[in-house]
Formats: structure tokens, C-alpha cells, sequence
């Protein structure tokens, strides 16, 4: 018996072998992604410090004369996969090809190194640690020295962010010294005094604990055998420290520090459920706290960071209303900068700048928090597909992805895409889910007016044509693209006709000439005098919008209606309708977003609709002209719908049968609208019954002006197919549709819609992000006094970098002591060389020793600057 | 009245009144029983509110969670930053306060606690806090009924194919004790303390990722198939992995449990007597050592179907399978109550009602066994 077994096992064993043999080989001859690493020039006898920029290439090789429109892929699965090593492995075993996923997890981006996978990085979440306000002496007696505002100072030489970044991070992140993100466009704008500041926090811990000594002293503490004692006790700091990433190491890191100049750290393991009542919750004068590691995201490219300062250091923040920010104490001066930059209180760019460099000095000095990463994300996937990347929010950040994603050596296909989740909540594009496992499909199901780009934030025309921005004078307003004006006037006029407010129970707008009237007509409260009523409304920013002749030709739904006004003036009405009392849909939860709202919109007209022309007028002024262009493209919060396809949801709720909000479902008691699958599915389809039965217009005393019985016939009618045909009521325009759905098992299908009007190939310019590279070239030995020339070689991709594309190219000296000596422009020699010269002063103010030239490259294509270090020797 | 049919007579009342007498004793039981078990239910239930909410604390935790999340969204929203500083604190107040209506913060721990008691004993699962279900609804029910299937079909399959496999092959090592194959048993069964999921990572890597035959995880490719006799294929071939993580985990303790346990049955007296009689192995297995074992049998049997409900949280998380585990995990970390008591509840009745059927099964599988009977004092 046991020889039978033993010869069974034997066979089982060989066959293994057998099989394993014939598994298919990694194919070697598939090119491996190029790594280009930034350097500068070594030469002998210096030191230098590299900044390393890695840049994935990607090889696109799009066929010349191809004619195909809409999406490159004829089809896309989406599916969830938890685990980043598991996509990692389903990736090399071809079992999908992207993992649109923000990974962290250092192992398995070693493991799609070695096998030659290729990645995009993105940036977007920051850590820091959080130093309590309290004290110096709490109310137990004991002490807290991050209550003093030198000692939080000194905790910044404490952090070495190096260390923290290659051997915590394992490379994946940044070193952070300062609010502003390192690669948004306000870090790119003050790169200067951001290197100033970050060479002279600089790791030091002789620094930090030389300026520690006598700060304690000064607060009655002794150090005994080496450990801070008070009152007879050791200085004991509690630390909480979250578990759930790798604040968990830092923050050991952390502790560690402490203690090697003297603190005694309780550490304290917790989540961010158990962290959250200790550290934001709890008033810091109690000492259940003294640092926290921190951790913030940002999900898009900001272009304009003027809130940081006031919302991590002042008791103004938006999370003033906890016990920790209402400990915080800020001298009048950052109180005075904070709140013009936050407030936008300044007339110049000029200026702007100064208060960013004043802010930032005194963010500093205040350190309340000490910033150490901006982490890095990588998402993997297979060589052969290539895609659009947001900077800060990955693929799934970007609409672009559903347009250029592809295999580089074929067109059409499927693509399996694989995220940590799919199908979170209901879709619905009024108050659906904002997951971004479920925006990340409707970012290619649907279609827009504008684009943002996904390497600077600025904004591209997708369906509108052109834009013409007007800003009051003396507001720092710029433009960087063509495809819009800018222009300035002393004031601006609201016309008389524009729409200023919303009569929800008449469904009618209110205009401007309307709303003069009814304030004119307003007796004023008991005790208050009578406002004075201006002869029209003015505003800070105007903006027209103008969208292509043939747009309503052109453009259809998936279910193939042609788009219409009705389609623009439906998001004009629901930018208030929910929110407003006396609407058929009211919801308490939409208050909030709507006041603000017309807290400081001023007005809007459909000056015409062939051409679709849409006036637009607010007191909202971005530093982006760009920015500026208000489009009123069917695109809502939460993904894009047609009239016809908003109007069955309207319907259910008026009924109370459905809510848009998960609030006022959960109120009502009943489902949250959900245009893709669930029990939302047949009561639509009741109400698309009811609608078809009634001749259903919604706001029907406004939109009425805009839908004729015909296009209310075919569309109700198309929608009833396109539910036969595809089981669910999303239809959006872009160039996928929602195919299937499989709620249960996580997965769906965005197909190819064949009938989008752009050539496939549209937005291919975003290939890769234009990050440039430099190169320093000079001499390793200067004498003092003499005057000296750098050569900087800006390139990418091996060529040089046009200078069209370029901002600016700065330069800083630091000396030996690492003290900022000089800085200028670098000059253009050639296209891609840049020299740059010290004066004899400058390097006459350098005493003997081994001096740092840093050269910064601010391009326009991309918010992220460069930087490249060379050291030389002065004698 | 001839003394016959006299004594017809008592015998027909003395079986009327032990009938009757067994009815009254197993109403009383029964009643007793259901008291009791009510009663566990109850306390059982209340705990799990208790210990899912840390005793109120969570009320804390939510109240902190829900500022940092007012907070970050507001501060996302463009026209908010626009505001002066009187009415931001205000929308902000407005909308914490909302959202602690919603979750019904407004009122003490202690009144909802009795709240979610009451709802989840009489069946109310309601809506859930924060989670939906896999098609968007917030009805517990819903986000309950739809792992349901997939939760079963795993469960079911390997459960019932590890229960069967292991009674059938410990009958047989039972009868041969310390043969090649029960010493084979005995020396792999402390392979069963490494958990399921464990052995799921192995079978992932060599059948999906070095083999590359099955899949990695899912209940179904991508995309699942439209027509239903592939859809079942392809759902068959998405199981085998996890039921056999789930299987080969458990399979050699459970041989080994039950074959020590039809050992000592097999070494009784009767049953030598039946051996020396000459009765046929299959005959002595069937009268004399299934039989008296069976209360023990169906007891594992009932409880083992019951804990289908429950899932295997590691599992199906290493699986990525939809199941009621996955679901519990996430409700207790997002200590949505309702979801958390509506998956006690179920399987709390669901153990109710079982261990209350079989003291009943067990009566009438064994007649030694009594409903109601007390031991005698010696």
C-alpha cells in the first residue's frame, strides 16, 4: 500500500513539474520602461548632492492616418482588487493590465522594478507631526514644551527628512519643510525662499538641541544622567501615533529623536478613530497629548494654495471650531498675513509674493507643525498600455484617461483596470457617490466643457470653444493658455435681464431688474434702517462662454439624443432648486452648498442658444483667468445626465418614492437615487412610465421655453430603450458608456461609444508630464572675488527644453555655513543652455570652504520645478 | 364492564395521561426553553451593541470624525472659502449638526442602545449609518441578503464537502486505528492551526500566479460571462480556491476529532460483541457506533450550517470574495450598528432556534434522550 502511494506521489510530483514547465516564460525582449534619472556633471574632488527625478517614458508609437474616434480601447473592465500586492501579481500574470490605484507599499513597487513593469508616480498626500499647543505647563503641573514657540522651531533640525523619505519611504516621497506642496504650482512660484528655508531647517541636531537647553532651563527643567526632568519627574511627552501607513515608523522615528536629547516619549499606538477624539478633541492644556502624526491629501493640482497658512496655524481655520486650533497663538503679523492671503487682500502679484515669503518665514517660526514628506504613489501596469496621469490624482484623477488610454502597439482592445474598490454608493449626478472608485468611470463616461490639465491644474476647452473673462481692475488675475481672453474693467454691470435668483415654487428664474424691484419694494425690519437699493448689481468677474455652431448637430447621449439648451439650463435650475425652499425636490442637506453659492454669485444669462453663448457673473476671482471660465456643461458634482434622464429622478422624489441625497433618503425612508442598479432601478422606470404618460417637463414653466413635445417624445423614448437595452438609466455623453453592471461582484464594463465626435488621439499631447532636467556644468575651484560662469543644460527626454515652455530659470548661492549669498535669473544662451554668472561680489562674499550653486527650472507645461545642486570649492 | 374492557380502560387512560402528561412537560419545557433562550438572545444582542459602540465611546469617535470631515469638504469648496468668518462657523455648525442628526448623535448612547435592542429583536433591521449595499442601498436587509448568496456558496461548499469528507473518512480510520493512513492523519493535523487563509496565499501563488490556471480571486471574471451556463463555469472555477483554502485548513483536525470520537464508540463493549457475532463491518458501523454518536453528528451538522452565516473574514478579504465576513469587518470598522446587529441577530435566532430544535432531534433520534426529562438524583 504505502509503494502505491508513494509511486501516486511520485506522478503527482512530476506532472507539477510537467506544468510548471510549460507555463508561459517571461517574454525578455520586451522593452524594459526607461529610467531617466536627473544628475549633474561629477567632477573630481566635489560633492554633490543629487535631487533624483524619476520619470517613466513612455513609448508611443500612434499610427499616422488613423481613423477612429472617441476612445483609443474599444472596451475597459473595471474591477476591485484590495490588495496592491495581489494587482502587482495579477499584473505579471496578465490577469489585468493597470492598477489605477495610489500604491505606497515599498515591496511591491521592488517587485514591479525587478519585473519590468511599468509605473506612473503621482503626489497628493503629506505627513507631518502635530505639536501640541498647550502650555508650557499644563494643568496637572506637568510640562509641555512644544508650548514654547523656539523649542517647536528647533524641532525642525531635529527631523531628518532624508532619512525619513529613503528609509522609512523607501524613496516613494519628497522632503517637506513648508505647507506649500512641492510640486503644485505656489511651491514652483516661491521656489527661492522655499530653498532658503529648507537649507537653512537643514537636518541638525547639535542645532536643535543647542536651542533646546536653554529653553528648558528657562522653563525650570534640569537635565539629569541625560534625561529632562521637571519638578523631580522626567519630561514625558505622549506621542500618538497612527498605525494604519508608515506615520507608524515615523512616528517611532520620531520618538526616538526625542529621546536622544533627553524626552521620555510614551508612545501611544492608535487609529484614526481612536486618535481622533485625543488630538482634535481634547483641549491641549490636559497633556493627553504632545505630538501627533499628522497626515493631509490632496486629491487635485491646487494652483493656488493662499489658504494654507491660515488653515493649519490659525484659530481662523476651518477647524477653528476644535480645542486644538482654538489653542493655537499667532503673533499680529502672521494674523495680518494669513488673513490677506486667505481673504485674497492684495492688489499685485508682486505682492502676493512678498506675503507667501512673509507667511512662510513665520510658518516656520511658529511650527506648530513639522512637515516632513510629500509622499509619492505609484500605480503599476502592464508595459504595453499607456495613459494619462493626473499629478495629484493619478489615473482615475483625470478625465483624460478614458481618452488616451491604450496599448502602444495597437488600437482597440480591452483593458482590465483594477482598483481598491468599485461600485461603492448609488450614481446619481446630483448627490451620488464622490468615491473615487465610482468618479473614476464617470470621468470617461462623461463629457466636458472644460479639461483640466493634469499637469499644471489650468483648464483646456473640451467642448467650449472660446471664453472671454473680464476681472475689475486692481485684481491679480493672469492668463498662461490662448485659447481665452482676458481682459479689465473698472466695473462691472450685471445686465437687467440676467437671472440673479431662483423662484422655486414658481420654477421661474428671478432677474436682476426683478430682484431691484422686490428689494426696492422691502420694508426694512423694525429698529433697522432702509438698505439702499443700488441701481443694478455689479460684479468682480465676468464670463462669456461660447460653444460651437453645431454643437447640437454634432453632439448626442448614449442613448442617441441630441444634446439641447435644455440640457445647459437644467444645471442652471438645479444649481439652486435643491436647496431652495418651495422646490418639489427640496433637501435640508443642500442648504449649506447653495447659500454659498449665491453668497457670491452674481448673475447669469443664456444670451443665446445658437450659438450656445452663456454670460456668467460672480465675485469669485481666481489667480487663473482660466479658472475663471464658468461653463454650464451638463456636468454636475457627481457625474453628467441629460434633462430627460435628471427629470425621472426629479419625479421619483417629488413623489418621495426616491431622494438624490443619502440624507433625505434616509429621512424619507426611502432609496437613494441610483441610476446604475438596486431597488432605485424599478421605480425609475415606474416614473419614466409616468413621465412618458403625462408629457413630464421638469420646471416646466422655465425648461417649457426650451424642450418642444417632439425632442420631450424622443428622448423619453430613447431612454426607454437604452434601459432595454442596458438594464440601467445612466447616460452620460463621453467616450465610454456604462455597459454592464455587476454590483455584487464588483466589476463593470465601459464600452466604446462609437458616435463621439473627437478624433481618438485628441488630448495624446498629455502623453508624458514634460518634468525637465538639468544639468550643471563648471568649475570645481573658484577663487574668491572672481567672477564665474555655470553652464545649465535644461533638457528632457535628451533634448533640449524649449524655452517657449519655460518660466523661469533661477539660481541661489549658499555658502559653506549653507547661508543664501546671492540669487538671480540664469540667463538664455541657446535653446536648452542657460549660463549662469556670479558676480565678483558674490563670490567675494564667500569665505573658503565648499560652496552650493542650485539652479531651478520652473516650466509652464508642468507645475513641477526642478532643481539640480552643484558644489564647488572657493580659495 | 367486563374486567378486559376494564382494563382496556385504564390502559387507554393511563396512555391518555401519560400523553397528556408528556404534552404538559414538553409545553412547559418548551416554554421554559424559549424564556431562556430569549433571554441569552437578549443579553447576547445587548452586549454586541454595547461592545461595537465601546460602551458610547464611539459616540466620540464619530463626533470627531464627523468635524474632520465637515471640515475637509468644506474647505474643498471654493464659494466656502468666499465666506466671511461668521458665516463659515456657521455652515459649519449647520452641517456637523446635520450629519449628527443623521447618525442620531443627538441622542445619549444609552436611549439608542436600547433602540437598536429593540429594532434588532424584532427584526427591524432599518438602514444602515454609512455603509450600502453592493447595489446602493442603505436597507440593512439588502446589504445582508445580498452577500447572502455568495457567502453560502462558499461556506456551503467547502463546509459541507469538509463535514462529509471528514465523518466519512474518520469511520473508516476509526475501524483501522493505527494504520499507515491514521498515523498519516495524526501527524498532519497540527497542520490545522495555520488559519485558512493562510494556505490561501499558497494556493494563490501556485495555481494563479506560478501556474497561472485559476484565479486569483473575485466570484467571477472580468468580465463575468452573459450567458448563465458560462457565468456558473466561471463561478465554480473562482471557488475552488478559496473552498479549498477553507477546506485543507480544517480537513485533518476534523478527521482526526472525529475518528478519536467514533474510536472510544467503536471500543465498546456492544460493539465487540457484534464483531464477535460476525456482523459486517458496514452493519456494525450503521447500528452500533452511528447510531449511538448520531445526537453528536446532527449536533455539528446543525451548528456547522449556522455558522455558513457567519463567513470567514481573512478569507474572503485574501479572495476578494463578497461575502457576509467581508461585510461584518467593515461594519465594525465603520461601527455602522445597525449592520452589526442585524448579522448578531440573524445568527443569533438562527443558534436559537437551533440548539431549541435539537433537544427535540435528539429525542427522537435516541431514546435514552427525553424533552424535559430531568436526571435522577442518585
Amino acid at each position: 500500500m504505502q509503494k502505491k502511494l508513494l509511486a501516486i506521489f511520485g506522478i503527482v510530483v512530476a506532472l507539477a513539474l510537467v506544468l510548471a514547465a510549460c507555463q508561459p516564460t517571461t517574454d525578455t525582449t520586451q522593452p524594459t520602461p526607461e529610467t531617466i534619472i536627473e544628475t549633474v556633471i561629477v567632477t573630481e574632488e566635489v560633492e554633490v548632492e543629487v535631487v533624483v527625478t524619476e520619470v517613466v517614458t513612455e513609448i508611443v508609437e500612434v499610427e499616422a492616418e488613423v481613423e477612429r474616434n472617441g476612445a483609443w480601447l474599444d472596451t475597459v473592465v473595471i474591477l476591485a482588487e484590495p490588495s496592491t500586492e495581489s494587482a502587482v501579481a495579477r499584473i505579471i500574470a496578465d490577469d489585468i493590465d493597470v492598477y489605477a490605484q495610489a500604491a505606497t507599499s515599498v515591496e511591491a513597487l521592488a517587485t514591479v522594478e525587478e519585473e519590468g513593469l511599468k509605473y506612473i508616480s503621482t503626489v497628493g498626500s503629506y505627513n507631518e507631526f502635530t505639536l501640541s499647543p498647550g502650555g508650557p505647563v499644563l494643568n496637572d503641573g506637568s510640562l509641555n514644551p512644544f508650548g514654547v514657540p523656539k523649542i517647536r522651531e528647533a524641532m525642525n533640525y531635529l527631523v531628518d527628512r532624508n532619512y525619513v523619505v529613503q528609509e522609512i519611504l523607501g524613496g516613494l516621497g519628497i522632503p517637506k519643510f513648508l505647507p506649500l506642496n512641492g510640486v503644485f504650482p505656489d511651491y514652483a512660484r516661491h521656489v527661492d525662499v522655499a530653498r532658503e528655508l529648507e537649507n537653512k531647517y537643514a537636518y541638525d541636531p547639535e542645532m536643535a538641541d543647542s536651542i533646546l537647553t536653554p529653553e528648558m532651563e528657562a522653563l525650570g527643567a534640569e537635565k539629569v544622567d541625560g534625561v529632562w526632568q521637571y519638578e523631580g519627574e522626567p519630561v514625558t511627552l505622549i506621542g500618538i501615533i497612527r498605525t494604519e501607513d508608515e506615520r507608524l515608523q515615523m512616528g517611532d522615528y520620531f520618538a526616538n529623536q526625542l529621546e536622544s536629547i533627553g524626552f521620555t516619549v510614551d508612545r501611544q499606538y492608535k487609529t484614526s478613530s481612536e486618535a481622533s477624539p485625543i488630538w482634535l478633541l481634547s483641549d491641549p492644556q490636559e497633556g493627553l497629548w504632545h505630538f501627533y502624526t499628522g497626515g493631509w491629501i490632496t486629491t487635485a493640482i491646487s494652483r493656488d494654495d493662499y489658504d494654507v497658512f491660515q488653515f493649519f496655524y490659525s484659530p481662523n481655520s476651518a477647524y477653528g471650531f476644535t480645542p486644538l486650533w482654538q489653542n493655537y497663538v499667532i503673533t499680529d503679523e502672521y494674523l495680518d498675513v494669513s488673513e490677506k492671503l486667505a481673504n485674497g487682500n492684495y492688489a499685485t502679484l508682486e505682492e502676493r509674493a512678498e506675503l507667501f515669503r512673509e507667511a512662510l518665514y513665520l510658518a516656520l517660526e511658529n511650527s506648530y507643525r513639522i512637515w516632513i514628506n510629500d509622499a509619492t504613489a505609484f500605480s503599476p501596469m502592464d508595459p504595453t498600455v499607456t495613459v494619462t496621469y493626473d499629478l495629484a490624482g493619478g489615473i482615475s484623477g483625470t478625465p483624460l484617461w478614458g481618452h488616451t488610454m491604450r496599448y502602444t502597439d495597437e488600437i482597440g482592445g480591452q483593458v482590465v483596470m483594477a482598483m481598491s474598490d468599485a461600485l461603492v454608493e448609488p450614481w446619481n449626478p446630483l448627490a451620488g457617490s464622490n468615491w473615487v472608485y465610482d468618479m473614476a468611470p464617470m470621468r470617461a463616461t462623461g463629457d466636458y466643457g472644460t479639461i483640466p490639465d493634469p499637469y499644471t491644474g489650468l483648464t483646456w476647452p473640451q467642448r467650449v470653444e472660446s471664453a472671454a473673462i473680464t476681472i475689475v481692475e486692481g485684481l491679480p488675475v493672469g492668463k498662461t493658455l490662448d485659447w481665452l481672453t482676458l481682459d479689465f474693467a473698472p466695473e462691472i454691470q450685471v445686465p437687467g435681464d440676467a437671472w440673479v435668483d431662483w423662484d422655486a415654487e414658481n420654477q421661474v428664474f428671478i432677474t436682476a431688474d426683478e430682484k431691484l424691484a422686490m428689494m426696492a419694494e422691502e420694508e426694512p425690519a423694525e429698529g433697522e434702517e432702509a438698505v439702499e437699493v443700488p441701481e443694478y448689481f455689479t460684479a468682480k468677474r465676468k464670463s462669456v462662454v461660447t460653444y460651437p455652431a453645431d454643437l447640437f448637430e454634432k453632439h448626442t447621449w448614449h442613448d442617441g439624443s441630441p444634446m439641447s439648451p435644455a440640457d445647459f439650463v437644467m444645471g442652471m435650475i438645479l444649481s439652486f432648486d435643491p436647496g431652495t425652499e418651495g422646490s418639489v425636490i427640496f433637501d435640508e442637506s443642500q442648504i449649506g452648498s447653495v447659500e454659498s453659492f449665491k453668497s457670491s454669485f452674481k448673475g447669469m444669462k443664456v444670451v443665446s442658444t445658437d450659438p450656445m453663448v452663456i454670460e456668467y457673473y460672480s465675485d469669485v476671482v481666481y489667480l487663473d483667468a482660466e479658472w475663471s471660465v464658468a461653463d454650464f456643461w451638463p456636468y454636475y458634482s457627481y457625474g453628467e445626465g441629460p434633462w430627460h434622464m435628471l427629470a425621472i429622478g426629479i419625479l421619483a422624489e417629488t413623489d418621495e418614492e426616491l431622494a438624490f441625497s443619502g440624507d433625505k433618503s434616509e429621512a424619507l425612508e426611502v432609496e437613494w437615487t441610483n441610476y446604475i442598479s438596486g431597488p432605485s432601478l424599478d421605480i425609475l422606470k415606474a416614473n419614466l412610465d409616468q413621465a412618458m404618460e403625462e408629457d413630464y417637463i421638469p420646471y416646466a414653466a422655465t425648461l417649457g421655453e426650451y424642450i418642444t413635445a417632439e425632442e420631450m417624445d424622443l428622448r423619453y423614448a430613447n431612454l426607454l430603450d437604452w434601459y432595454r437595452i442596458q438594464g440601467h438609466f445612466f447616460v452620460n455623453s463621453g467616450p465610454f458608456y456604462l455597459n454592464k453592471v455587476f454590483p455584487v461582484e464588483k466589476t463593470l464594463t465601459l464600452t466604446r461609444y462609437q458616435d463621439y465626435q473627437d478624433p481618438a488621439g485628441k488630448w495624446d499631447r498629455f502623453g508624458v508630464p514634460q518634468i525637465a532636467e538639468i544639468e550643471i556644468d563648471g568649475p570645481g575651484r573658484v577663487t574668491t572675488g572672481e567672477e564665474v560662469t555655470f553652464d545649465a543644460y535644461v533638457t528632457f527626454q535628451g533634448e533640449p527644453y524649449p524655452s517657449a515652455d519655460i518660466q523661469v530659470v533661477n539660481y541661489l548661492l549658499f555658502d559653506a555655513t549653507g547661508i543664501l549669498v546671492d540669487r538671480g535669473d540664469a540667463e538664455l544662451v541657446d535653446e536648452g543652455l542657460y549660463s549662469v554668472t556670479l558676480s565678483a561680489d558674490a563670490t567675494g562674499a564667500l569665505e573658503a570652504g565648499s560652496n552650493k550653486l542650485e539652479i531651478i527650472v520652473v516650466p509652464t507645461v508642468v507645475s513641477v520645478p526642478t532643481f539640480a545642486q552643484f558644489e564647488f570649492v572657493t580659495e | 364492564m367486563t374486567t378486559e374492557s376494564k382494563t382496556i380502560q385504564t390502559v387507554a387512560g393511563a396512555k391518555r395521561k401519560a400523553w397528556v402528561g408528556t404534552l404538559s412537560r414538553v409545553a412547559k419545557y418548551t416554554a421554559l426553553r424559549s424564556v431562556t433562550m430569549l433571554i441569552t438572545v437578549v443579553i447576547g444582542i445587548y452586549l454586541t451593541i454595547l461592545i461595537a459602540n465601546m460602551g458610547g465611546y464611539v459616540d466620540e469617535i464619530m463626533r470627531g470624525q464627523i468635524r474632520e470631515q465637515v471640515a475637509m469638504t468644506l474647505r474643498n469648496q471654493e464659494e466656502y472659502k468666499q465666506l466671511s468668518q461668521e458665516a463659515k462657523d456657521a455652515r459649519f455648525q449647520r452641517e456637523v449638526m446635520d450629519e449628527e442628526q443623521r447618525l442620531g448623535l443627538n441622542q445619549p448612547f444609552i436611549v439608542r442602545s436600547f433602540r437598536f435592542l429593540w429594532d434588532g429583536l424584532t427584526l427591524n433591521l432599518g438602514t444602515a449609518l454609512r455603509m450600502t449595499s453592493d447595489t446602493g442601498s442603505r436597507q440593512v436587509r439588502l446589504i445582508i441578503l445580498e452577500r447572502l448568496g455568495p457567502t453560502l456558496l462558499l461556506m456551503g461548499t467547502s463546509q459541507l464537502l469538509l463535514f462529509f469528507t471528514s465523518v466519512y473518512l474518520a469511520l473508516i480510520l476509526s475501524r483501522k486505528y493505527g494504520s499507515f493512513f491514521d498515523r498519516a492523519v495524526i501527524t498532519l493535523s497540527p497542520t490545522s492551526s495555520a488559519p485558512s487563509w493562510f494556505y490561501g496565499i499558497f494556493l494563490i501563488l501556485i495555481f494563479a500566479a506560478l501556474l497561472r490556471i485559476l484565479p486569483f480571486g473575485g466570484m467571477i471574471g472580468a468580465p463575468p460571462p452573459e450567458n448563465s451556463w458560462e457565468y456558473t463555469l466561471d463561478v465554480l472555477k473562482h471557488i475552488i480556491l478559496p473552498a479549498s483554502a477553507l477546506f485543507v485548513s480544517l480537513i485533518f483536525i476534523s478527521i482526526y476529532n472525529w475518528r478519536t470520537f467514533f474510536l472510544i464508540f467503536s471500543s465498546e463493549d456492544y460493539v465487540e460483541m457484534a464483531k464477535a457475532k460476525g456482523l459486517s463491518d458496514r452493519e456494525i458501523e450503521r447500528r452500533y457506533v452511528l447510531r449511538p454518536t448520531l445526537p453528536t453528528i446532527i449536533t455539528s451538522f446543525a451548528l456547522m450550517l449556522i455558522s455558513l452565516w457567519t463567513g470567514a473574514i481573512v478569507t474572503e478579504t485574501v479572495f476578494n470574495w463578497p461575502g457576509l465576513g467581508r461585510t461584518l469587518f467593515s461594519a465594525v470598522g465603520q461601527y455602522d450598528t445597525p449592520v452589526i446587529v442585524g448579522l448578531t441577530i440573524i445568527y443569533a435566532y438562527l443558534l436559537a432556534i437551533t440548539v431549541f430544535l435539537l433537544d427535540f432531534i435528539y429525542a427522537l433520534v435516541d431514546p435514552r434522550v427525553k424533552v424535559g426529562g430531568r436526571q435522577k438524583k442518585a
